[in-house]
């Protein structure tokens, strides 16, 4: 390196001087760059999800419980049950997830939030499900109404394209999913969920602050059909979560905890794709509401009011 | 000079062992004792992340442009600012590195990259830019001449204006990494990118203004040339800040009706309203006071220490008043967990990491100085 002393001193006044051959160099370089981000953005929007089982290895021949009536006077949960089998049956392309909550039926009893809790076992500050409360008109003429808000699991969903190592995506039939062995916990995808639908699982345990942890709280949870250890800082801990319709017992053909929780039968869930099941029925009802449908999001979760 | 200077190595030394402990507990816990939660997923460790890389490109920008207009000082400190821009950059990817909730998984940023993603983007645009500082620091390194600036390989120049293209726009693609976030009203706002490079200016002008007023060069006086430029683009940076930071709340002030209206309500009037009317408001205009009378190194390098410091509220005043509103009306008394808070409140744990994250930043930046110019703390005339 030279020093200052021994630049000449009209050097300082002359001001810069950049070559032709530097320019074109400057530019060129630039232009690579600019090239190769937009190459990449492009090839990355164009990408269609994430390594989803497809075609035929997707179909579940489960048993349908045939001794079991399902006539028109059965419970909605012996209906949505079998509906749940044979949409099973089908390639994962062919069935559409959707559920509907019939907010005049719900009680807020929150028996789906704590079901949820201990189907998927989750740590304290995770919430897949809390019910909303709205209260609404003038004294004396007031009324409240309970929103459950699942993950709406939308067909445009924000959370996806902020992922930086695809760690989460839609699958076909309309569930997106979080593989916890690639998240990196950098919450990118909880600030871009307008319901905040996603929490993060900081490692908290119930038994903090306690003289002894209790085993339950060792035990694995079963999310995506694998065993999730949250001992040694595993996944998920330090991952980003979300409801994801129970998707470990819809592969055995079980509905989602929620659904088969709810004491008001407020929860319809089914194929979408199947114009004859409960939820298609519903999801033909006129008093609809979604859930900030103003962000282009496209919820599949939808509310009869 | 050498008393201030011992003084300040002697609160650097204060900072680190603190910082350390912070490291510590932070290694030992994991994100357990931290203040963000699920609905405020981001706090001073990503504030701290978008200053440190803000930082890096400002230092670049204006450094390199000194140098291929051979302003002086800063014609035969390039390296210097090669390296300063290196450490902003690294601190800054030190502090996004201790916020990752898997933070060994960084590398999948790189193995598995989603582009669609900003976060992505601007990983791969950090690791092309210090690709591009290490070129740089080398083709100097063997430059024949240093005027006009050129090297045997005729690739310094053009990579240094590559590295000015780099320079802007990592800094502005911060702005867009929240300005797509279309969950957050207050976020959702073309003016970000230009809020984003603007501060990122005024803090990497002011980290070389305060490097160069440690460092003594005889012909250099604080009317000089070089400190001229940096006092003027930081003193035009900070202006330009505050009149796009006005009109951004003003907007939402003025609109009866506009999403972004409680954030900035809570900017101005919440909880931190010191924050930003004392930290950043109080802070700046001191600076600009100090910078505009820029009678003494003492008062430029102040007045540059002030911007360097009190500009990380700009991030912090886009970060969590973005976060602190849920579009879903209810959400926060629907499940009571104080990592389920739309209330941010920094612990004591991660103040003590971000003493680590600054402590690094200013000693990667000695150790720089120190092999680059020989620039001591004990004997600081004999710097060149």
């Amino acid at each position: 390196m030279r020093s200052g002393a021994e630049i000449p001193p009209e050097a300082e006044t002359t001001g810069v001087e950049l070559s032709r051959r530097d320019l074109i160099r400057a530019a060129a370089l630039t232009a690579v760059g600019a090239v190769a981000g937009v190459g990449t953005v492009a090839v990355s929007r164009s990408s269609d999800g994430g390594p989803s089982p497809r075609g035929a290895d997707s179909v579940r021949r489960l048993p349908v419980l045939e001794t079991v009536p399902n006539d028109a006077g059965a419970d909605p949960l012996i209906r949505m049950q079998a509906e749940l089998r044979l949409a099973m049956a089908k390639p994962i392309e062919e069935r559409r997830w959707s559920m509907v909550i019939d907010t005049r039926k719900c009680v807020g009893c929150h028996a789906c939030t704590v079901a949820c809790i201990a189907e998927n076992k989750l740590p304290p500050g995770v919430v897949y499900r809390p019910v909303l409360e709205e209260e609404f008109g003038v004294f004396p003429n007031v009324q409240r109404r309970f929103f459950p808000r699942p993950c709406m699991q939308c067909d445009e969903p924000p959370c996806v394209p902020v992922c930086p190592v695809s760690a989460t995506w839609k699958r076909p039939d309309g569930i997106t999913i979080i593989d916890y062995d690639k998240c990196i916990g950098c919450r990118y995808c909880i600030s871009a969920c307008p319901y905040g639908a996603r929490t993060s699982d900081f490692g908290l345990n119930y038994t903090d602050d306690t003289p002894e942890a209790q085993p339950y709280e060792s035990l694995p949870n079963h999310e995506y059909g694998k065993s999730w250890s949250r001992e040694d800082h595993g996944s998920p801990v330090g991952n980003a979560r979300k409801c994801h319709f129970c998707l470990h017992r819809l592969e055995v053909g079980l509905l989602p905890q929620c659904v088969s929780t709810c004491i008001g039968r407020a929860t319809i869930f089914g194929d979408s794709n199947d114009p004859d099941s409960l939820v298609s029925e519903q999801l033909r009802q006129p008093n609809q509401l979604k859930l900030l449908e103003e962000k282009g999001t496209k919820p599949n979760v939808v509310y009869l009011v | 000079m050498t008393r201030t200077l011992r003084w300040l190595a002697g609160a650097w030394t204060v900072a680190f062992v603190l910082g350390l402990i912070g490291l510590g507990i932070r290694m030992f816990t994991g994100e357990r004792l931290v203040g963000y939660g699920s609905y405020v997923p981001w706090g001073l460790w990503v504030a701290l992340y978008f200053h440190g890389v803000g930082i890096a490109g400002g230092v670049f920008v204006v450094g390199t442009i000194g140098y291929l207009f051979r302003l002086p000082v800063l014609r035969d400190r390039l390296p210097v600012v090669l390296w300063t821009s290196a450490a902003a950059m690294i601190t800054g990817l030190i502090a996004i590195g201790l916020d990752l909730g898997k933070p060994f998984r960084a590398p999948f940023m790189f193995l598995t990259p989603n582009f669609t993603s900003m976060m992505a983007f601007n990983s791969w645009m950090y690791m092309v830019f210090l690709a591009t500082l290490a070129a740089c620091f080398v083709l100097h390194r063997r430059a024949s001449t240093a005027v006009p600036p050129t090297d045997r390989t005729g690739w310094l120049v053009p990579l240094l204006c590559f590295g000015i293209v780099l320079g802007v726009a990592f800094p502005s693609q911060s702005g867009v990494f929240f300005g797509v976030v279309e969950a957050k009203p207050f976020w959702s706002s073309a003016l970000l990118p230009g809020l984003f490079l603007t501060s990122a200016i005024a803090g990497g002008a002011s980290v070389l203004l305060l490097i160069l007023t440690f460092l003594p060069s005889a012909p250099e006086t604080p009317a000089g040339r070089t400190f001229g430029m940096l006092r003027w683009t930081i003193i035009g940076a900070v202006v330009v800040y505050f009149v796009l930071e006005f009109g951004k709340m003003s907007i939402a002030l003025w609109s009866p009706a506009s999403h972004a209206r409680e954030p900035v309500e809570l900017i101005l009037a919440g909880p931190f309203w010191w924050v930003f009317w004392i930290v950043h408001v109080g802070g700046g205009l001191l600076a600009l006071a100090l910078l505009w009378q820029g009678r003494s190194r003492a008062m430029l390098g102040t007045g540059a220490f002030l911007i360097a410091l009190t500009f990380v509220a700009t991030r912090l005043n886009v970060l969590i008043p973005g976060q602190s509103f849920s579009e879903l009306k209810g959400l926060a008394a629907a499940f009571s967990h104080p990592k389920l808070s739309f209330h941010y409140q920094a612990t004591v744990t991660e103040y003590l990491v971000a003493l680590f994250i600054g402590s690094v930043g200013v000693g990667l930046v000695y150790v720089g100085l120190r092999l680059l110019t020989g620039f001591t703390i004990t004997h600081p005339e004999k710097a060149r």
